[in-house]
């Protein structure tokens, strides 16, 4: 093993790089950019103005539901207009024309229902096609109802308590939006996602372009081949996930500069660990993803089938990495294979370290850098394995 | 000239290059079949043969790149493959090899580096000899063929290696540039450097020392233009060749009468 010849290897690397803007606009720039884009998304998503139409069937007692809706839905934080509509055959041709959201259907049993003790039932109908944007829409019409409960109370009765919930949390704020929770763990994937894409390409092309061959007619052994592969893109995952970090942890204030409203640079999550920790498990896992990228490139005979990795290798980890939906939710087989990808690894340390606070001490960071390091190092082994003296 | 004295090749002094009964095969396809040859130090081969003769199989089996299937290969006395070795072997291969992005200068820096030359000096007497000292700093990209050809002998020969296995290194070169190419080679042989040129275009065969016909992953025939012309009775090289294969003028086979033994007993 000679570092004399590892760090050609990386050397050679970033000579390369030096004159490739695009490809270091691809590294420093566009994980940044779609982190931006993420953040404006999830940030400032515009909540519509929920339209309601209530069919009244119950009469005066359903008119008075109408207008407490009417009341409470001017007062609410987030817009919601509410207005009646004749019948349900109405109800549904306005929700098909797109003229509302929702139809309240209130039964004309309304008053036996109460007067009887029986728990009456209101029809929601709703358009069926975004169960996503619905389950939102219901949610508000929800809370909405809940400080209506009382108002249904039959006069005389006494009106049933409805307890005001407030919300505490253990780790961060109750204010905390998808963004905090989401921004830690794409900062690893994207890292990961990038050097992939670049070590597989980059290595194909030494396989293809005849390089290989001619490196592995000089001294240079496949050990040294990939730690300076390892070192050489280890230096560019390590500016890109500096400069990731720094992005999402930071948020500078630009103020409006004449016709440009004021804007944030930055998406300013805050970290509960160490910035430091979250940087070493983010270039641990991408550190993995070179040899990674040198392994797949033997199977692969053009760019083309380098690219067709991503969804074979990149999307399964994003989707069972806990990213989304945590390990523990998913299908025992899943979870069994999710346990052996790196990302679920590193999902899990960055959110231990950036949202629970978690430093080196906690055993669940311990043995997500553990794991990650083994991970590398595997691939390393294997990457090596995959440099035959006998290539083309 | 060798740099490290090997006791067995001191012993074996003047053979560079040794093969026993190599064989390499790819599936059912024999790409060598059993060669043996001997190349002596200080002297051009040419190892000339069609497409898919299996030239290159047996450059990459001289290297170290191939493991044979059976057989061994000697360089300077070392069995290969071995890495120790290679530090003493050039190898150019019929591939353009060179990455594009890098400029000239970063290119023989990196191969000059893997070598163990890391002097600025070493690089520029090989661009001098392939005359690029003035495209030193531009992206291998801009360079036209012929240039990019030069730059791949020249990481070729940025370490010195007392043996060059070059695998068609004159392909798309112009004709005065392979002039310049054979003069170089001429020049190296005198200072005691051996080297196996593969080529099938038969005109290069005249400025080798001595020839290697291969066809169908066997050396049919070796020895100098003037012997391997007089053995076969033909005028020219393609007739020897032709003869030594077993074909006619017009490359039919001649069948068992006209099959004519190449290697001197």
């Amino acid at each position: 093993m000679s570092a004399r010849r590892i760090l050609a290897v990386a050397r050679r690397i970033a000579q390369g790089f030096r004159r490739d803007e695009r490809t270091l606009g691809l590294v420093f720039v566009v994980p940044i950019v779609i982190m931006a884009l993420l953040g404006w998304v999830l940030n400032e998503q515009k909540d519509g103005a929920v339209r309601v139409s209530i069919v009244n069937q119950a009469g005066l007692i359903g008119d008075r539901i109408v207008d407490a809706l009417q009341t409470a839905a001017a007062e609410a934080d987030e817009p919601m207009t509410i207005d009646t509509l004749a019948d349900v055959d109405a109800a549904r041709e306005a929700i098909r024309a797109g003229d509302t959201d929702l139809a309240i259907v209130i039964p004309d049993s309304l008053l036996d229902d109460l007067t009887s003790g029986t728990r009456p039932t209101l029809t929601v109908i709703s358009e069926g096609t975004d169960p996503a944007a619905e389950a939102g829409r219901f949610q508000r019409l929800q809370a909405l109802m809940a400080d209506l409960a009382g108002q249904l109370a039959v006069p005389g009765a006494p009106a049933p308590i409805v307890p005001r919930i407030e919300v505490k949390t253990v780790y961060l704020s109750p204010d905390a939006t998808t963004v905090d929770v989401l921004a830690p763990v794409f900062l690893g994937y994207f890292g990961y996602f990038f050097v992939f894409l670049l070590t597989g390409i980059s290595f194909l092309r030494e396989r293809i372009g005849g390089t290989l061959e001619r490196l592995l007619a000089t001294p240079v052994t496949r050990g040294e081949i990939v730690l300076g592969y390892t070192l050489g893109f280890g230096i560019f995952a390590t500016l890109q996930v500096i400069i990731l970090t720094l992005f999402v942890l930071s948020a500078v204030e630009v103020p409006a500069i004449g016709p440009i409203p004021a804007f944030t640079i930055g998406m300013g999550v805050e970290s509960a660990g160490s910035p430091v920790l979250t940087f070493a498990i983010a270039l641990i896992l991408s550190l993995g993803a070179v040899s990674l990228g040198i392994f797949l490139s033997t199977f692969a005979r053009t760019e083309l089938q380098v690219i067709q990795f991503i969804p074979i290798v990149i999307i399964p980890q994003g989707v069972l990495g806990g990213i989304f939906w945590p390990i523990d939710q998913l299908p025992d087989v899943l979870a069994a294979i999710a346990r052996f990808l790196p990302m679920t690894y590193a999902v899990d340390g960055l959110r231990e370290v950036m949202l629970k606070g978690a430093d080196l001490g906690s055993s669940a960071v311990q043995v997500d850098l553990v794991v990650l390091t083994g991970i590398a190092l595997f691939f390393v082994v294997l990457a090596a394995g995959t440099i035959k003296r006998e290539v083309a | 000239m060798t740099g490290t004295a090997n006791p067995a090749f001191e012993a074996r002094r003047g053979v560079a290059v040794e093969a026993t009964g190599v064989r390499k095969t790819f599936g059912p396809i024999h790409a060598v079949d059993g060669v043996d040859l001997e190349l002596a130090a200080g002297r051009i081969y040419g190892l000339l043969g069609p497409n898919g003769s299996g030239k290159t199989t047996l450059i990459r089996l001289l290297t170290g790149l191939a493991q044979p299937a059976g057989g061994e290969v000697h360089v300077l006395g070392t069995k290969m493959p071995s890495r120790e070795a290679l530090s003493r072997i050039g190898y150019m291969p019929q591939s353009e090899a060179l990455y594009p992005e890098l400029s000239v200068a970063e290119n023989l820096g990196f191969f000059a580096r893997l070598e163990g030359r890391s002097g600025r000096a070493a690089i520029d007497r090989v661009l001098e000899l392939v005359e690029l000292g003035d495209r030193r700093g531009s992206p291998v990209l801009e360079l036209s063929g012929g240039m990019r050809r030069r730059l791949s002998l020249a990481i070729t020969l940025v370490h010195e290696p007392p043996v060059l296995f070059l695998d068609e290194p004159t392909v798309g070169v112009d004709p005065a540039l392979r002039v310049q190419f054979w003069s170089h080679f001429r020049r190296l042989a005198a200072g005691g450097t051996t080297i196996l040129v593969a080529s099938h275009v038969m005109d290069e065969a005249d400025r080798c020392d001595e020839l290697l016909f291969m066809r169908g992953g066997k050396v049919i025939g070796q020895g100098t233009g003037r012997e391997l012309r007089a053995r076969t009775g033909s005028e020219n090289l393609e007739d020897a060749f032709l003869r030594l294969a077993g074909l006619d003028s017009e490359g039919r086979p001649l069948g068992d009468r006209g099959a004519v033994e190449g290697r001197p007993s």
